[in-house]
């Protein structure tokens, strides 16, 4: 609830110049920034268009956020708006408002008419000229309204710093002439620390304190003192004090100096409250007078008695105190409290609003149904060896314990010993059961009669042991059996020697397969087989049958045996002759030749040796890109290697 | 004497604790803070208990018991069974109990004498309830609302329920339960009672954002620090007034 009147949330308002250089570098980084005057016109258009769109776009909301953020005088409450009309002047205030929401209304409207003009533009060039014409006017616009941001922002920074006050909650509000003790009252029943000098005017503002009573949290609003004149001409300060006592309905407490050390007599101070009364009407009032440490109230002089006699004839409660001794100060504040609670509540018990609560506010009690008693049951404390420790004390206890361990060197995660509160025989506190043991959960098995029902097995299974139950009976064997008993021993016994010496043999554990065997084919070898199948072969010659063999023809006349050919004595001119080799050709001197073969032959044999390969036509490369050759940074200057 | 505390940043203090005459059990946390609270409060009279409830942390929720028994869901595993009854006195009994309504903290509610259950919760479970616990049993709802152990918070001295209960469901209530019973909320106007504090007949436990009102009311229905149901409608009638209308 005190938090819907609380005004610290207003973003900051920028001054006109950083807020243009917001919208203008906004502008810049969130659009894109190359064009070329090549790319097509629809592009060059639709990017400028986009510029002059996002910085009105941008402009705006920050424009928006401005307007909306600022409370509306119209519909908070009367109490701030008063407050804020005496502080910064509400027509300044919707002015400044006003002049922004138009701003907003302008800038749009730029950039609605360069959008369409750039809908024409024919070439980057102009297209750039209008862009730049459409956000110089736009910051133009932000210009004009320097003084209004500026204003703006100084009533955001005093609006932060007002006190929190809400209108509709519990409030009890302190007035009366300067100097009469309002903020020492203050200091005294809250804990708000309000300045209290020896001079008039020492609060210029309004104050809040809260204090606690009947479980309820009260506001006490300290205002600056007030002066008996004319309501026009009050200054600043004493308007603040009027328009709290005007709109907050709280508890009135008016304060009167009975020693005159203020400054004004009590006559004047009384008139004052007359004058100012029309404000506290449907208001529980209390004339409170202060510094009854100096000045009795019995020795008063006999017109201020008759004064202060005029107003108690008049309903109003005069309580006495002293701030300074603290005489009195409690039942100022309790006969405040109780009279504002009263009126509040007089004034909801009136209305509908209570209906509502009605059933929170019963109390059911119990019919007897039976005579059964149901007493509380509150257990004796136990008694305790050490003493005593509260919650704070045993978690501090335990974040040292925790910080110590974690600074030792033989930190380890801490488990709770859970085990440490077991209600049982402490000799099996610490044993560890298994929660599954042997394939069965040991929980499933737990009997309240466990321990007698092991007992009556124990001894079931001791008679039996007793009664021969276990006892093995005894097997006769005959001779025969005995026989084949030992066979049976040897012929098992031979079986895995077998068994061993056939491993031992066999070390392979698959039997190497036979390879195959290139079969021998002779025309002898044929002719035999043929003969032995009884197959009468002719007896060809070998030669032709070698070369049938290798005729893919089915005909049966054979190929003509191979000729020596003889080089003819006549070479036909269309026929090429072949080169000399490269390595004879060029020279002509045989002996020059071998040289030269030498010098090759060498330098071959440099090169095979040195890389070594396997002859000339060798063209192994071992590793491509040798590792460690290659990996790695550069250094300065090391482009091949590293 | 209530206390205000919170459970690793969680304000729903009867979500991780259950509070009885003779026993209390506490959500084993991250770290002893909240344990710490209970043991400082209540350790000198019963033993504080640090357990899960079917690996879970909302032990106030699954479980309901009191002075004399205390009921698990069927959850439960048989180590923290096996725990549970180790740590526990004698005098208290412990019993699984197979119900499909499995969150017995929020469909039972108690106190030693009596209880109020869901009225959708098993005959057996019904049985088991009034065996184990050794209380009346009433099937009941709670603002029309049948979850009576999440809406109403009962000791032997009084009871706190839903703040919308009318005032003619109140009467019945405090004549079932045979207590003073006041319509209230917790933890700065939840509804949630039972969720938001646990309490006993010499302490109770509550959610840190419990205002100074709250806190009142619940000190004088359950007879807390000396004080009288009666108080919440003579010296409080006002304070309430204002604070809620």
């Amino acid at each position: 609830m005190a938090s819907f009147y609380s005004f610290k949330n207003i973003t900051k308002v920028p001054s006109a110049k950083e807020f243009y250089n917001i919208m203008l570098s906004k502008t810049q980084r969130q659009t894109p920034t190359v064009i070329r005057r090549h790319f097509k016109i629809s592009r060059i258009r639709a990017f400028y268009m986009r510029k002059v769109k996002h910085c009105q776009t941008r402009m705006n909301e920050r424009l928006t956020q401005i307007i909306t953020e600022f409370p509306k005088l119209d519909t908070i409450h009367p109490f701030y708006a008063d407050l804020f009309n005496v502080l910064y002047d509400k027509d300044h205030y919707k002015v400044a408002l006003g002049q922004i929401n138009i701003a907003r209304g302008l800038i749009d409207n730029i950039a609605k008419d360069y959008v369409r003009m750039l809908k024409f533009g024919d070439s980057l060039f102009r297209c750039k000229r209008l862009k730049i014409a459409a956000l110089g006017r736009m910051v133009k616009v932000i210009k004009r309204q320097k003084p209004n941001l500026q204003y703006l922002e100084e009533v955001r920074q005093h609006m932060g710093r007002l006190p929190i006050i809400d209108p509709l909650s519990r409030a009890i509000i302190i007035c009366g002439y300067p100097n009469v003790g309002k903020s020492s009252f203050m200091t005294k029943v809250t804990r708000a620390d309000v300045d209290v000098q020896s001079y008039s005017f020492t609060t210029r503002a309004l104050y809040v304190g809260h204090m606690d009573y009947k479980y309820l949290r009260w506001q006490v609003i300290d205002t600056p003192g007030v002066l008996d004149r004319p309501l026009e001409e009050r200054n600043l300060i004493e308007m603040q004090a009027i328009t709290a006592l005007a709109h907050l309905r709280a508890a009135i407490l008016y304060f009167i100096d009975i020693t005159e050390m203020c400054g004004y007599s009590i006559k004047e101070q009384i008139s004052l409250l007359d004058n100012i009364k029309p404000l506290f009407t449907n208001k529980p009032l209390f004339v409170v007078c202060n510094k009854i440490d100096l000045v009795k109230p019995e020795d008063l002089n006999p017109e201020a008695k008759e004064l202060l006699k005029g107003i108690e004839d008049r309903g109003i409660p005069i309580l006495y105190m002293s701030t300074i001794s603290g005489q009195g100060v409690m039942e100022v504040k309790e006969a405040a409290c109780e009279r504002l609670l009263a009126h509040r509540v007089e004034g909801k018990v009136s209305g509908r609003k209570v209906d509502s609560i009605l059933n929170r506010l019963h109390l059911a009690e119990p019919a007897k149904r039976d005579s059964k008693e149901r007493p509380a049951f509150v257990p004796m404390v136990t008694e305790r060896t050490e003493p005593k420790k509260t919650a704070r004390e045993r978690i501090n206890e335990m974040i040292m314990k925790r910080v110590e361990e974690e600074e030792s060197d033989t930190y380890h995660y801490r488990t709770i010993d859970l085990t440490e509160h077991y209600d049982i025989n402490p000799e099996y506190r610490t044993d560890i059961i298994p929660e599954i043991w042997d394939w069965h959960n040991i929980a499933d098995y737990i009997d309240p009669e466990m321990f007698q029902k092991l007992e009556a097995l124990e001894r079931e299974e001791r008679l039996r042991e007793e009664a021969g139950y276990y006892a093995v009976p005894k097997i006769e064997r005959d001779e025969m059996r005995e026989e084949i008993r030992k066979l049976a021993e040897q012929i098992r016994e031979r079986k895995a020697i077998m068994r061993q010496e056939a491993q031992l043999n066999n070390n392979r554990s698959h039997p190497r397969p036979t390879p195959v065997q290139a079969r021998g084919r002779s025309l002898e070898r044929f002719k035999g087989e043929m003969k032995r199948i009884g197959v009468e072969v002719d007896s060809v010659s070998a030669d032709e049958s070698k070369a049938n063999k290798r005729s893919r023809s089915r005909s049966l006349s054979a190929a003509p045996a191979k000729k020596v050919r003889f080089e003819s004595e006549v070479r036909s001119r269309s026929r090429s002759r072949s080169k000399p080799a490269r390595d004879e050709a060029g020279v002509d001197d045989p002996e020059l030749k071998l040289k030269l073969k030498k010098i090759a032959k060498k330098a071959l044999k440099k090169k095979v040796g040195k890389m070594g390969l396997k002859g000339e036509a060798d063209r192994f490369i071992g590793t491509k890109n040798p590792r460690h050759l290659l990996a790695g940074k550069r250094g300065i200057g090391k482009t091949e290697r590293r | 004497m209530a206390t205000r505390c919170r459970f690793e940043n969680n304000n729903e203090v009867g979500v991780f604790s259950k509070l009885t005459n003779s026993y209390c059990l506490v959500s084993l946390g991250g770290n002893d803070v909240f344990y710490n609270i209970f043991e400082a409060e209540v350790g000198d009279q019963i033993p504080v208990i640090r357990t899960s409830m079917a690996g879970c942390r909302i032990i106030g929720r699954l479980s309901v018991g009191n002075r004399h028994g205390l009921l698990v869901p069927n959850s439960t595993t048989d180590t923290e069974l096996q725990y549970l009854r180790n740590t526990l006195p004698d005098s208290v009994k412990l019993q699984r109990v197979e119900e499909r309504l499995s969150a017995l903290g929020n469909v039972v509610a108690c106190n030693d004498y009596v209880a109020l259950v869901h009225p959708d919760i098993d005959r057996e479970t019904e049985d088991i309830i009034a065996d184990t616990l050794k209380v009346e049993v009433f099937r009941h709802t709670i603002a029309s609302n049948p979850l009576v152990g999440s809406y109403c918070s009962l000791s032997n001295q009084g009871g706190l329920v839903h703040p919308n209960t009318s005032t003619q469901d109140q009467d019945e209530l405090a004549t079932l339960l045979q207590v003073p019973i006041v319509a209230g909320t917790i933890n700065q106007g939840s509804e949630l009672i039972g969720a938001g504090m646990v309490v006993n007949d010499w302490c109770a436990f509550v959610g840190l954002p419990t205002t100074t009102t709250e806190i009142s009311v619940i000190e004088s229905i359950f007879r807390l620090n000396d004080q009288k149901p009666s108080n919440i409608t003579s010296q409080m009638r006002s304070t309430l007034i204002d604070s809620l209308a």
